[in-house]
């Protein structure tokens, strides 16, 4: 079903665009007084190579995958969901709620809030939903939108002692935090082989193969896809638009959801330790998507985006001990970003260009 | 004549003696298909050119290359015996080519003046740009009113506006592509007048593209005739027949009463031999079964459009199983709702449809695929496939679960039934993997009607069926919908080239601004009736 791009274009274009990324950035670090290997050195130091760190690129992996999986869903559906950010941020608040409103101590209910954490962005992604078809609101602009009353609406929460706020005691003199998830209740982290990171990985990994399979094999990926290329085709093959895209939407945010529900109850300190603070979802929704931007709406490929994404966060937390100045280190982390999206949309206008011509060439 | 010549070209008057448009050793490929193959064409002022070819001969492309859409691979374009490279259609302008599309682009919310006025640059003068209106159609004899809003025209008239801001350009070659497909008989005879009174007495070179034999005849001075890319004859008019000039542009004899409608033939020429060969050739059920009560009755069927413009206007239609109804009409009188509708597509104001007995709640997502109305669709791209799916997939996109145990497909199964289907209805693609983009016109139709037929329906919608398919294909399509008619489907056809209906239907039914017009046997049905209803004329 690829058209017409070769393992050897894909190659090329990377590569020919992760090195102008890299020679501009060495330009602009040299120019501003830095040193430029040192930085290489340190990407790569903070994303695999310094002990435990490939650990913590996994346990950055997994969210932002999840997030790509449930925009590679959506957008086979036909349907842009650019809400994840929001969505992302009320799964990891509906888990806190459950974890310390409702449930209980143990492994089930780990497997419980992770759920919760599921339902919480599904909810929020059929608003969306609602709003499309009921009254035909753009889904690209209103999951944008409720982005930002996610942000609010969880701000309020934590204010108040009866939704998310922890109580005095446990939050010390914070404002605005959640309490902390108990021992108990937190996924496992292993060692392996001196690296530690949640086990939602691997059920992150599962799911990416659980999406590929669905959507490729199945009945119901079948019709989903055969709306999102062409939605009178499938209205006339008996594909009703409103239940396929809403269940697709939904499904985009339960997947934002259970991102934001490992995010709280998977630990590392990148995000908030077990709590939920206000900026926890810390752009991992919005990263997410650019890793299915990059994956070109395949699950398989997300997985590898993925990591790639994780990485460069991971690294670039190394680049700033290199003593380059940060607005610098973030310019040259945005150039590195530019680098992995620019072949696919490439890849995207070569074929729409062979598309038309292969189109003309019949008329 | 001159006069008029110089002071409407506008580039200093050139010699009349030099061709204003010479074409030399014209080549272009695309991929692996050669469109056009040294294609010679030489345009004089004053006459007007046919370019008679079947769907594919690379007419279109030759005159996209004229006007800058294409670029030709090899060969030299020279306009008043200078060479020229035509990059786009803006350079194409200031040489003075214009086309006519056969697919018009007007705004229908606009008027006609604003219309001819769009593309303007500077200060819009409306009151000068009204008058060049009402001069252009005085002096033309296009009679319009500058001041309607082009929704509320009838085709031919939009063609006017058409060309019109075509005129107002003072192009010195006109082309003209296929203009005749949506006109009634009676404007494509005035289109016609046009042309050769005026457009060709002031010494403009006309181009009139068509694969329709009978046009050409009538219209035009002198014939290029294409086929597979290459010219196959050129000659005037006055020495060419409508008999060699099939056999050139089909490359052999043609013989079935189909390829000829096809080619516009059976309606002026031939007349005496065409109805003896009706009598042989056509199965002639003139009273098919009507024992057996309708398979699909549409009752009153209404539906509005946005503003409230009436789609369909109380539709009432009974197909009986084993008859061929045809749908009879010009473009734009409500048989592409009709379509829809039997594709679930839109939903009803007001009326019903009931199949076998049963009302199918219309505009429900598959309802109508499901109650066993099959269609072929007018535009495949918009309803009938999905390009960017395999050929696999396109033949089960309806009925998946054929394949499927507990929602899971077998890809083995598929592509075992794919290929079957492949087999029978002998569809060139590489295979049931193949994307559907990658198979011709032709060749698409096939997998539309193989999964249609497929389902085994009891009415079957065929909406402009032949349309944009070469001689062979159409040929095929036509002997599949007798066959299918005769195997006990109601089959309605809906189309707007009259040949093919008078060539297929038991019953005609005219459509005219969203109501049945008129309903007519297939004796009463002649080329004469069905225009008069066609233009809104009671018969």
């Amino acid at each position: 079903m690829k058209r017409g791009a070769r393992a050897s274009e894909w190659t090329a274009l990377y590569a020919l665009s992760i090195v102008s990324a890299l020679a501009l950035s060495s330009v602009i670090v040299e120019a501003t007084g830095g040193n430029w290997w040192p930085v290489v050195e340190a990407l790569v130091d903070g994303s695999v190579k310094a002990p435990g760190r490939w650990g913590e690129t996994l346990g950055v992996a997994a969210p932002l995958l999840l997030v790509a999986l449930g925009t590679v869903v959506s957008a086979k559906a036909g349907l842009i969901n650019i809400g994840q950010e929001g969505q992302l941020l009320m799964g990891a608040a509906f888990a806190v709620y459950f974890s310390f409103r409702i449930g209980g101590p143990g492994p089930v209910n780990v497997a419980l809030l992770l759920l919760f954490g599921a339902l919480g962005g599904a909810v929020w992604a059929s608003l969306a939903g609602l709003l499309r078809f009921w009254r035909g609101v753009p889904e690209v602009l209103s999951t944008l939108l409720l982005v930002f009353v996610a942000v609010q609406a969880v701000g309020y929460g934590l204010k108040q002692q009866w939704l998310l706020l922890a109580d005095e005691a446990s939050r010390g003199n914070r404002n605005l935090v959640s309490a902390q998830l108990p021992g108990d209740n937190r996924i496992p982290r292993p060692d392996i082989f001196g690296n530690e990171f949640p086990i939602t990985v691997y059920v992150a990994l599962g799911l990416a193969l659980a999406v590929a399979y669905l959507l490729a094999r199945t009945v119901w990926g079948f019709r989903l896809r055969m709306l999102g290329h062409n939605p009178r085709a499938a209205q006339r093959a008996g594909v009703s638009s409103t239940i396929f895209g809403a269940t697709a939407l939904a499904i985009g945010g339960a997947f934002a959801g259970l991102a934001g529900a490992a995010m709280f109850a998977g630990g590392g300190f990148a995000f908030g330790n077990y709590r939920l603070v206000p900026g926890f979802s810390d752009n991992i929704g919005w990263t997410g998507l650019l890793v299915a931007l990059m994956a070109r709406e395949r699950a398989l490929a997300a997985v590898v985006a993925a990591f790639v994404f994780a990485g460069l966060r991971t690294g670039s937390g190394f680049v700033n001990s290199t003593g380059v100045e940060s607005r610098i280190t973030d310019v040259v982390q945005g150039l590195l970003v530019l680098a992995l999206l620019v072949p696919p949309a490439v890849v995207f206008l070569l074929d729409r260009r062979r598309a038309r011509a292969a189109a003309t060439e019949r008329v | 004549m001159t006069n008029a010549a110089t002071s409407l070209t506008g580039t200093g008057g050139p010699d009349p003696s030099v061709p204003a448009v010479e074409l030399a050793g014209i080549t272009k490929r695309f991929g692996g298909i050669v469109a056009c193959d040294q294609v010679d064409l030489t345009l004089h002022r004053g006459r007007i050119h046919g370019i008679l070819g079947e769907n594919g001969a690379g007419k279109s492309t030759l005159m996209k290359m004229l006007i800058g859409l294409v670029l030709p691979d090899a060969g030299a374009i020279r306009i008043d015996g200078w060479p020229r490279t035509i990059h786009d259609p803006l350079a194409a302008a200031a040489l003075g080519i214009s086309m006519v599309h056969q697919h018009f682009s007007l705004v229908e919310q606009l008027s006609v003046w604003e219309n001819v006025a769009l593309g303007e640059v500077g200060r819009l003068n409306s009151s000068g740009m009204r008058d060049r209106v009402a001069a252009i159609s005085d002096e033309y004899g296009l009679e319009i009113n500058p001041d309607a809003r082009v929704g509320e025209l009838t085709a031919g008239l939009r063609q006017r506006v058409e060309i019109i801001k075509c005129l107002r350009r003072d192009p010195h070659i006109l082309v003209f592509d296929e203009p005749t497909s949506v006109l009634t008989p009676e404007e494509s005879e005035q289109l016609f007048g046009t042309l050769r009174e005026v457009v060709a007495a002031e010494g403009r070179a006309v181009v009139l593209v068509s694969h329709k034999l009978d046009e050409v005849l009538h219209a035009t001075d002198e014939v290029t005739i294409m086929r597979q890319g290459r010219v196959v004859d050129h000659r005037p008019i006055d020495t060419a027949d409508a008999r060699s000039m099939a056999r050139a542009m089909v490359g052999r004899e043609v013989l079935l009463r189909s390829e000829r409608a096809a080619l516009g033939l059976t309606a002026n020429h031939d007349a005496s031999h065409d109805e003896a060969d009706a009598d042989t050739q056509r199965h002639e059920p003139t009273q098919p079964v009507s024992a057996n009560a309708p398979v699909l009755r549409i009752t009153d069927a209404t539906v509005k459009g946005r503003g409230g413009t009436r789609l369909l206007d109380g539709v009432s239609l009974d197909l009986l199983s084993g008859e061929i109804v045809g749908v009879a009409g010009v473009e734009g009188n409500g048989q592409r709702t009709l379509g829809d509708l039997l594709s679930s597509l839109v939903s009803l104001d007001a009326g019903q449809v009931v199949v076998k007995d049963a009302q199918v709640a219309a505009g429900a997502p598959g309802a109508m695929a499901k109650a066993g109305v099959a269609v072929i669709p007018e535009d495949r791209h918009d309803s009938g496939v999905v390009l960017n799916m395999t050929v696999a997939e396109n033949l089960l996109m309806v009925d998946p679960h054929r394949v499927a145990h507990r929602g899971v497909m077998n890809k083995q199964h598929m592509n075992m039934l794919a290929n079957q289907m492949i087999e029978d209805f002998n569809i060139g693609c590489a295979g049931p993997d193949a994307p559907m983009w990658s198979l011709s016109g032709g060749n698409q139709q096939r997998v539309v009607l193989a999964r249609e037929l497929a389902a085994e329906p009891d009415v079957l919608v065929a909406a402009q069926p032949t349309r944009g398919l070469d001689v062979g294909a159409i040929e095929y399509m036509t002997d599949r919908l007798r066959q299918v008619a005769k195997d006990g489907v109601a089959v309605l056809l809906i189309s707007s080239e009259l040949d093919e209906i008078l060539d297929l239907a038991h019953r005609v039914v005219v459509m005219y601004r969203g109501r049945i017009a008129g309903e007519l046997s297939r004796t009463e049905a002649n080329l004469e009736t069905l225009g008069l209803l066609m233009g809104g004329s009671e018969a």
